[in-house]
């Protein structure tokens, strides 16, 4: 996070009151209560949750454009409502947490500056396109169904924004991992092409839906201090493997075939256990040079620029009426 | 700051006649006629609204509980004696279940500030039988509501869409069960390519 405006200087380690402030908020979300807006927070706190939440924000505001790209090419007047919708959500569920992130003392503008300045990060999965309908299908059942894991965990969060953004965009995220599981097993079940089709899209975004949990723990500096404070409550591998556990034998009922060589089922642990993460692929990929991050940044700037009108006549009405007195 | 930032509105939105307008979140907006529109667009895609408010948030008077205990003093304040009475009305929080609502309307109380509407809140019984996490206060003058002509084109169109809920793909669902039966297949069998 590279606020441009110096977050409230409270709640820093060398703060008189500090150890005994921090005992009594530990203890507050020990007992399951949320912490507001008005309360006292440590600042590393705050840090981490604008750091997480506007990386949040910023991955469902360009999740908008692999899917946004196919809504000229839906097969038909059904699939179309059904992504229009479902891009539709995922507009406002950035919002959602661009909300949550300013209770915590920053702008949404400068957020969405730094996100359009190329300097803000967001998830890699993004970053690989979208080549065939079949992938509209994939992401919503393997790419959402990853994001509603997490996101299921996060609704849980000691900060009580954050929790409720989370509770809402669940809610309504449930649609789309559902439309995804309805589009690919009927494919699976269709003609030798749309069984083709399908096997290509898990093939491409298996490995990518499973980097959206982040690093192995062990590669994770936050995770500690995420899990002390009730950020997190699950760590980043014991999302990933509750997520392969259930995935896995849907794609089988349906006759995919997972892309992994080596992922097995493990009779003693009662766990699939997959092969090994490319992470120097995943490090390349959140370092700008993904198949996409280029496109995506250049697709965010150019709609920014062409809204730029309608913020103005917005404005020019608000001015007017102020004017007139209405 | 005049780009995309414009002035923050709380949203209230009543799901139904006899329910009470609840805090579902923010939008920014230049205008409070504006702020409606982004408040319909961002908290009414789906059905279930009758009724949405929005009022300036720095209008809006939050206190938590925890707030209240640190400063035993808030509610000290000197109140010009000429000052008039309005109507404020009054959300609160009573638990800490997972929600999507962060206060719920509980009512309206007379006073002259905002310090004043919550303390003769906290006098009523009804109001504070159970503990309250979370107090906002809001002058009933800063509230712009959706008016009921409006109803019809502002919330009738997301009565139909029941293709953004769940149950519409009922009938494709995979039990647990599958867990156990695919144990033994070959995870990479015919079609990996």
């Amino acid at each position: 996070m590279n606020a441009t405006r110096p977050l409230p200087n409270v709640g820093m380690p060398d703060d008189p009151d500090y150890e005994e402030k921090l005992a009594q908020f530990e203890a507050r979300i020990a007992r399951g209560e949320k912490i507001e807006p008005g309360d006292w927070m440590p600042y590393e706190y705050r840090r981490q949750l604008i750091r997480m939440i506007s990386q949040h924000a910023h991955s469902e505001v360009v999740g908008m454009l692999p899917e946004g790209a196919w809504i000229t090419r839906a097969p038909t007047l059904r699939r179309k409502l059904i992504l229009i919708a479902k891009v539709q959500d995922e507009a406002g569920h950035g919002q959602y947490l661009y909300h949550a992130a300013e209770s915590l003392g920053v702008d949404r503008e400068e957020l969405i500056d730094l996100l359009l300045a190329g300097k803000a990060k967001y998830s890699s999965v993004f970053n690989y396109p979208t080549l065939t309908w079949a992938d509209i299908g994939m992401i919503g059942w393997l790419v959402d169904g990853a994001a509603i894991k997490n996101q299921t965990m996060l609704a849980h969060c000691s900060y009580g924004p954050y929790s409720r953004a989370m509770v809402r965009i669940c809610a309504e995220e449930t649609f789309h991992y559902k439309q995804g599981k309805e589009m690919i097993t009927l494919y699976a079940q269709g003609t030798p092409e749309q069984q083709r089709m399908a096997q290509d899209a898990l093939n491409r975004w298996w490995w990518p839906a499973l980097m959206m949990f982040g690093p192995h723990d062990t590669d994770s500096p936050n995770t500690p201090v995420l899990m002390r404070w009730g950020i997190k409550t699950k760590s980043n591998d014991t999302l990933r493997q509750e997520f392969i556990d259930e995935i896995v034998p849907e794609f089988l009922e349906i006759g995919l075939a997972i892309p992994d060589p080596e992922l097995r089922w493990d009779e003693e642990s009662g766990h699939w256990i997959s092969g090994p993460i490319d992470w120097d692929e995943f490090w390349r990929v959140v370092r700008g040079n993904g198949p996409m991050n280029r496109a995506r940044m250049a697709a965010r700037r150019q709609a920014h620029e062409e809204g730029r009108w309608v913020r103005e006549a917005m404005v020019a009405y608000a001015n007017r009426r102020m004017a007139v007195g209405s | 700051m005049n780009d995309t930032q414009w002035p923050r509105y709380e949203v209230f939105k009543q799901d139904k006649p006899h329910k009470p307008h609840e805090a579902v979140g923010t939008v920014h907006a230049p205008d409070p006629e504006m702020a409606l529109q982004n408040a319909r667009d961002v908290y009414v895609r789906r059905p279930d609204c009758h009724s949405l408010w929005v009022a300036p948030e720095d209008a809006v008077f939050k206190m938590t509980a925890y707030e209240l205990e640190q400063d035993p003093n808030w509610h000290v304040e000197t109140i010009p004696e000429d000052a008039p009475e309005q109507t404020y009305l009054v959300f609160t929080r009573q638990h800490h279940r997972r929600s999507m609502v962060a206060a719920s309307h509980v009512g309206e109380v007379q006073a002259r500030t905002p310090r004043e509407a919550l303390r003769r809140a906290m006098e009523q019984a009804a109001w504070t039988s159970k503990p309250v996490y979370l107090w906002w206060i809001v002058p009933q003058a800063a509230i712009t509501a959706s008016q009921e002509e409006d109803a019809p084109s502002m919330f009738a169109p997301a009565q139909d869409k029941t293709y953004r809920d769940q149950s519409y793909y009922k009938g494709i669902l995979f039990g647990k069960h599958l867990q156990k039966k695919h144990a033994k297949s070959s995870p990479t069998g015919k079609k990996a390519s």
